[in-house]
């Protein structure tokens, strides 16, 4: 997949991006709107894109059955409308119109179209967003079995709703378009040096923004990834260059309740509230503070937590 | 491009459903029964009365119906899903099209049969309401092309209300502005003509020249309409 360069004022709002979409695979675009409508404004080939913007509605004074209806009659599929009612997980809705669902209902019912959609592309703008937990996992559930004859981009601007269902999930921001490494693996051993004792009676990060060092309190700190091998320490929704690497990072913040969830993530336990175990990535952490605080946790790691935490 | 009578006949469902449960424009069809009863009291004598009737349904009815159906599809954002299935513009415009055109036909009969007209030539009626029909759906569907939510629809048909009902009036200022003599040409000038032929004593031309006209008419408004349909939905 391509995107050209776009320019604004002379700054560059879209860097040129280029990325494989292998077969099997949803990737996952964390982006503002701006960003996003630029995306979805260069994916012009309807017989290649099936674009679902965030704004569409649906034809409110039909029942959900003669929905599914038309759109099986309209795309000329050969499905049965009770099998599809049954698959959807629709069949007490049926007979209610869409204008008298409930408004996480409705989207879930809208969102359907794009599993008639015959392009090989899917492109999806904030699936999640509306939905309720529920809702959430029967539509994560049909697009995990979409994803295995088709390709599914998701713009999103939040980062949990790319990790529920992304196989592998991209920042795009104005530091440009990198990659972030949510995978479960096999963590890589590393080998873990000796610290001084020195090092471990250091009580403040030191990190690097605009030229300006700035020192943290450990506390402070939600969480710290790394990407594309640079480390960025997030506090309060923003991010600071940091000039350690994780292990070392690691080895300093041991003593502060700091905990590597994953290979490329430290993550604070003390901000932890929540484990998700439903997303693509099998599990996640949500930090109670600021917006889009959601930090994978490796399947490796999840005894270890446990372990430490008591449960 | 295709044309498939399935995924029109889809399209035909879905709009009729979604027309009958909207109450605040179904009501329409009843416009054009109730002006049927009214001037039937007046008496069909009244000149002008049927052209009235029909030119006002036309535009009351049949334009407003497909404006509508269109302006609400843009409004919901569906119409630009549609255009990423298999349905093709010519299914879409067809399969809404059908709908109004059935409607109109029926409710048209009814109103015609309620007020007692009796056309001079039957053949030359039906042909001349059939071409109107088809015309005013073009240009409802125009107007449902350059309105983007419900309520400019509707007040988009303000215009083709003005020009074409008011063209066969417009004659009464000839005498004054020479000008308005173009009025003549417009579709509901020449459907007022062709119903005011008395049944005794008109000659072929009487007929076919209003017949003409409209075909004329229906010809380029339809292709301006299919036309505008596929531009202004590329832009989207």
């Amino acid at each position: 997949m391509q995107f050209q360069p776009i320019y604004y004022n002379g700054e560059l709002l879209l860097p040129k991006i280029e990325f494989n979409m292998t077969p099997n695979q949803s990737i996952g675009i964390i982006t503002d709107l701006k960003r996003k409508q630029l995306l979805m404004s260069q994916l012009v080939d309807h017989s290649h894109y099936y674009i679902f913007r965030a704004g569409q509605s649906e034809y409110l004074r039909l029942t959900v059955e003669e929905l599914i209806t038309f759109l099986i009659r309209v795309t000329e599929r050969n499905e049965r409308v009770a099998l599809l009612m049954d698959y959807f997980a629709l069949k007490e809705e049926r007979k209610i119109k869409i204008k008298d669902l409930s408004s996480s209902k409705r989207m879930y019912v809208t969102l359907l179209r794009v599993f008639f959609a015959r392009q090989p592309v899917l492109v999806l703008e904030e699936p999640y967003f509306y939905l309720e937990e529920q809702d959430r996992r029967q539509f994560k559930r049909i697009l995990d079995d979409l994803t295995k004859e088709k390709q599914i981009l998701i713009l999103t601007s939040n980062l949990e709703d790319g990790i529920i269902s992304c196989d592998a999930i991209y920042r795009l921001n104005e530091s440009g378009f990198h990659p972030l490494d949510i995978q479960d693996s096999e963590e890589d051993k590393q080998e873990v040096q000796k610290q001084d004792e020195a090092n471990i009676t250091l009580q403040k990060i030191s990190t690097k923004r605009n030229d300006k060092v700035i020192l943290f309190n450990p506390p402070e700190i939600d969480f710290i990834e790394s990407v594309e091998g640079s480390i960025l320490v997030h506090v309060g929704g923003e991010n600071y260059d940091c000039a350690l690497t994780l292990t070392e990072l690691e080895q300093r913040l041991l003593n502060f309740g700091f905990f590597r969830c994953h290979r490329s993530y430290i993550v604070n336990l003390q901000k932890v509230r929540e484990i998700i175990t439903w997303t693509k990535n099998s599990y996640s952490l949500r930090l109670n503070t600021g917006q889009d605080a959601v930090v994978p946790l490796s399947r490796s790691k999840l005894q270890e937590l446990k372990a430490l935490l008591n449960i | 491009m295709s044309i498939s009578l399935k995924r029109a006949r889809a399209i035909f469902v879905k709009d009729y459903k979604e027309f009958s449960r909207n109450y605040a424009l179904s009501i329409m069809l009843i416009f054009p029964i109730i002006i049927a009863l009214i001037f039937k009291r007046a008496g069909a004598s009244l000149p002008g009365a049927s052209g009235f009737l029909f030119n006002s349904s036309f535009v009351l009815l049949t334009c407003f119906a497909q404006a509508c159906l269109i302006a609400e599809e843009k409004e919901r954002n569906t119409l630009r899903s549609l255009m990423m299935t298999p349905a093709t513009t010519m299914d879409v415009l067809i399969g809404k099209s059908a709908l109004v055109f059935v409607m109109s036909a029926v409710v048209l009969a009814i109103s015609t049969l309620l007020f007692g007209y009796e056309p001079a030539n039957i053949w030359a009626f039906v042909a001349v309401i059939i071409l109107s029909i088809i015309l005013y759906t073009a240009a409802g569907t125009i107007c449902g092309l350059f309105s983007k939510t419900l309520l400019e629809a509707s007040l988009s048909i303000l215009p083709v209300a003005f020009i074409f009902m008011g063209a066969p009036w417009g004659a009464v200022l000839v005498k004054d502005y020479p000008v308005f003599k173009v009025l003549d040409y417009m579709p509901s000038s020449q459907l007022v003509h062709l119903l005011g032929l008395s049944n005794t004593g008109y000659t072929t031309g009487d007929v076919l020249k209003p017949l003409l006209i409209n075909l004329a008419w229906t010809v380029i408004l339809t292709v301006v309409s299919v036309i505008l349909y596929q531009r202004r939905l590329k832009d989207e």
